[in-house]
């Protein structure tokens, strides 16, 4: 597997699974896809009905934490894939790095390691807070 | 509505009440009047916000809890079964539940699939991400300064507002079933709604308390009557001057986060406030709302006054307070603490020859979300899930923001517990509030009254007959007559095992206009013992050193100038006690200094989050018009 295409794979991964803390005055630690399902809704709102009041400065806040929280998925894919390269056989790497995808996505669908904040319960694993 | 029967306060000066509604007398009916504790702010799952943040208790489970019933609180499970249970160690007297007119009908749409809305994409988000909902609605209605109704309310909001008068309906009939109509007159309830502008992100909240069950068809919202000129016509034309026996005074509250806009001196145009306008804000806004669960609104924090840094929250705005780090108190905006609005009337009054706009007396509250009124022990606080610390998800270990409270409660005296003599008291502003502990106040002023006034017996009887009570303003001085002011203070007995601490002191706070137009302020010790070297144990909250049970002085303004309007109101302190946050580190069991810290309670090491407070009640000023 080559270190571009073990670069996409880990940054597909962190998008979906890397808890990010959210900058800002609320305890949010999700995904960057789940930055992106947020901004969506609160987007999708504010195109419907307009944006007055605070709403602009959540949609912003919102967009900040999607911007750096896929900015620290493309840093840590970027420094992993780099390590990765020390090691000579593609097909190890590749084994290894989808072995750990691979666990790393069963983990986050089995454990609860998610703090929604603004979803429907306090904590949630990657497939409730994708539901 | 035709008034019935008029109860005569024998032997007394106390004006009687008039009785407007059916029913049966009260056994315990005390001319001298009696104080009666309660809460005037309290919002249940009908206000969106409260619904937003999980609360699902309605207004019967609020007066139940009042009366001094357990209640359930989030987080429900599945099926719809509490988490928690909640319940008042003392019952109140009195109970106004006060949901958010603006919303009530959105609520419905969003909840009922039934309803026409319920797909819509803000109902979507709402349900899916209540949080963001929450952020995202109370945002577009409450803080914008030209506010609408949703698309899926339909022409005109109709849709929203039909669906508004189920639980408008469900209001009245909350305070109609728990109202104690009986002889006992053990609890009373008022029918109630909170009128939340908040333009700007700065809040100019009333809530509405109606005297009987005559009130308006529909409660005004800020969405279609978004100015408080607006409300005060809506009030007027559709209630105190309709003819059918309605009643109603507005209580603001939170001007502490009002940039200034919640007492006007200038309509919106620039012009300045006429003598009709300022006695229509009289006639209504009879009553301010002093101290409650964010912050307290007494005083401005500076060197003239150290008591003044109480619960206060220093950001100009209401959307400010979860994001901003606070300001100088300076920098703030005037005329948002009661003590300078109430010398700012004094101004005004000179201006308006006499029509003061700013003559209102002062209550406490909770603004509860979670459907808790009274719930204003600091061992016991659980937050009020009004802001962005949730309890959706059960109360946090930090139940609530560092620099919010429990909230104070409100008390009238009145000569029975009934509606109308209830009433009565908020209109006449014979009222005080309390930062939570159940003190007990009495403050008179007059000409001539007798030195020895607090060792007399029937201390209430001649304070009475020989001037008027907190919320009066003086009769005309009679010759060179001494006016003095006779205040005292019982401590808070601290039944059924609530906190409370020995009274520390009594102060009378004076406010006048000299001869140029320029307001004064100046604050007096009257009674107890300022140094009296008492604190609290912080590791316990067992509060040591000496206090009093009770306090009392009469008092002569040494300064007094009878060219001089002035208005004086009595602060009572009790010695210092736990904050709530305080009670809260102790229990989990927090060591700052061997740096074990739960997580949840960083908050208990910030040394920026006092420790202890010094609880207090704040009388209703009497003003003296030469």
């Amino acid at each position: 597997m080559s270190a571009r295409a073990i670069r996409w794979l880990l940054f597909g991964f962190l998008v979906l699974a890397l808890p990010f803390p959210m900058l800002g005055p609320f305890e949010v630690l999700v995904p960057p896809v789940r930055y992106a399902i947020l901004l969506a809704a609160a987007a999708a709102v504010a195109l419907a009905e307009g944006a007055a009041g605070p709403v602009p400065w959540i949609l912003g806040l919102l967009a900040l934490n999607l911007v750096l929280s896929l900015a620290a998925a493309w840093v840590a894919a970027w420094a992993i894939s780099r390590a990765l390269g020390a090691l000579r056989s593609p097909a190890l790497r590749g084994v290894l790095v989808l072995g750990a995808v691979c666990a790393g996505l069963a983990l986050a669908a089995c454990l609860p390691i998610y703090e929604t904040g603004f979803g429907r319960a306090p904590v949630a694993n990657l497939l409730g807070l994708l539901r | 509505m035709v008034p019935v029967a008029v109860l005569a306060a024998a032997a007394t000066a106390a004006e009687p009440f008039a009785r407007s509604e059916s029913r049966e007398p009260c056994a315990q009916h005390d001319p001298l009047r009696r104080p009666f504790f309660g809460d005037t702010h309290v919002h249940t799952r009908l206000s969106f916000d409260a619904w937003g943040q999980g609360t699902l208790a309605g207004p019967r489970e609020a007066y139940r809890f009042a009366r001094g019933e357990a209640i359930g609180m989030q987080p429900y499970d599945t099926r719809g079964r509490p988490g928690g249970r909640i319940q008042l160690r003392r019952p109140l007297d009195y109970a106004v539940v006060t949901d958010h007119s603006d919303l009530l009908g959105e609520v419905q749409i969003c909840e009922n699939p039934d309803l026409p809305g319920h797909d819509s994409i803000v109902c979507r988000v709402v349900r899916g991400f209540p949080m963001l909902g929450y952020m995202l609605v109370n945002g577009h209605v409450y803080s914008s300064e030209e506010p609408t109704r949703y698309g899926f309310c339909g022409i005109d909001g109709g849709r929203c507002i039909e669906a508004g008068r189920g639980p408008w309906r469900e209001i009245q009939a909350a305070a109609e079933a728990y109202y104690d109509r009986s002889s006992a007159c053990r609890f009373t309830t008022f029918v109630g709604y909170e009128w939340t502008g908040m333009p700007g992100g700065n809040n100019v909240h009333r809530n509405v308390v109606f005297r009987n069950a005559v009130v308006q068809d529909y409660p005004t919202t800020y969405i279609e009557t978004p100015s408080q000129e607006g409300l005060w016509a809506a009030l007027e034309r559709e209630c105190l001057d309709a003819g059918t026996g309605c009643d109603a005074i507005a209580i603001p509250h939170n001007s502490n986060v009002s940039n200034g806009l919640l007492f006007t001196i200038a309509g919106a145009d620039g012009t300045p406030i006429d003598a009709s306008q300022a006695r229509t804000r009289a006639r209504l806004e009879t009553l301010v709302e002093v101290t409650q669960h964010k912050g307290d609104s007494e005083c401005r924090p500076g060197a003239e006054d150290e008591l003044c840094g109480y619960e206060t929250l220093l950001v100009p705005r209401m959307m400010d307070l979860a994001t901003s780090s606070g300001r100088a108190p300076e920098d703030l905006a005037p005329r948002i603490f009661a003590r300078e609005v109430l010398t700012e009337g004094l101004v005004q009054a000179r201006r308006l020859g006499g029509a003061n706009p700013f003559q209102f007396g002062l209550i406490g509250a909770t603004d509860t979300h979670l459907a808790a009124p009274g719930m204003v022990d600091e061992d016991q606080f659980r937050g009020h899930a009004a802001g962005p610390v949730s309890s959706r998800f059960g109360v946090p270990p930090y139940p609530d923001l560092p620099q919010f409270n429990p909230g104070g409660l409100g008390v009238v005296w009145a000569e029975e517990n009934s509606r109308d003599a209830l009433f009565a008291a908020m209109r006449r502003r014979e009222t005080y509030g309390t930062s939570g502990p159940r003190l007990t106040v009495r403050f008179f002023g007059g000409w001539d009254q007798p030195e020895d006034l607090c060792e007399a017996p029937d201390f209430a009887a001649r304070g009475y007959a020989g001037g008027v009570p907190m919320g009066g303003e003086l009769p005309p001085r009679n010759g060179s007559g001494a006016l003095r002011l006779a205040v005292w203070a019982l401590r808070d007995p601290g039944d059924r095992g609530a906190p409370s601490a020995p009274l520390q002191r009594i102060q009378i706070v004076k406010g006048w206009v000299d001869a140029g137009g320029t307001g004064h302020e100046r604050v007096h010790e009257v009674a107890g013992d300022a140094a009296n070297g008492a604190d609290v144990d912080l590791a316990t909250c067992v509060p040591r050193g000496a206090g009093f049970d009770q306090l009392c002085a009469a008092w002569t303004d040494p300064d007094f100038d009878p060219d001089a309007p002035a208005y004086y109101y009595a602060r009572v302190l009790e010695n210092p006690s736990c904050r709530w946050n305080q009670w809260v580190c102790n229990a989990g069991g927090v060591d700052c200094a061997a740096g074990r810290v739960p997580d949840g309670l960083e908050a208990c090491c910030d040394p920026e989050v006092p420790r202890t407070i010094q609880e207090r009640a704040w009388t209703s000023p009497i003003w003296y018009v030469p």
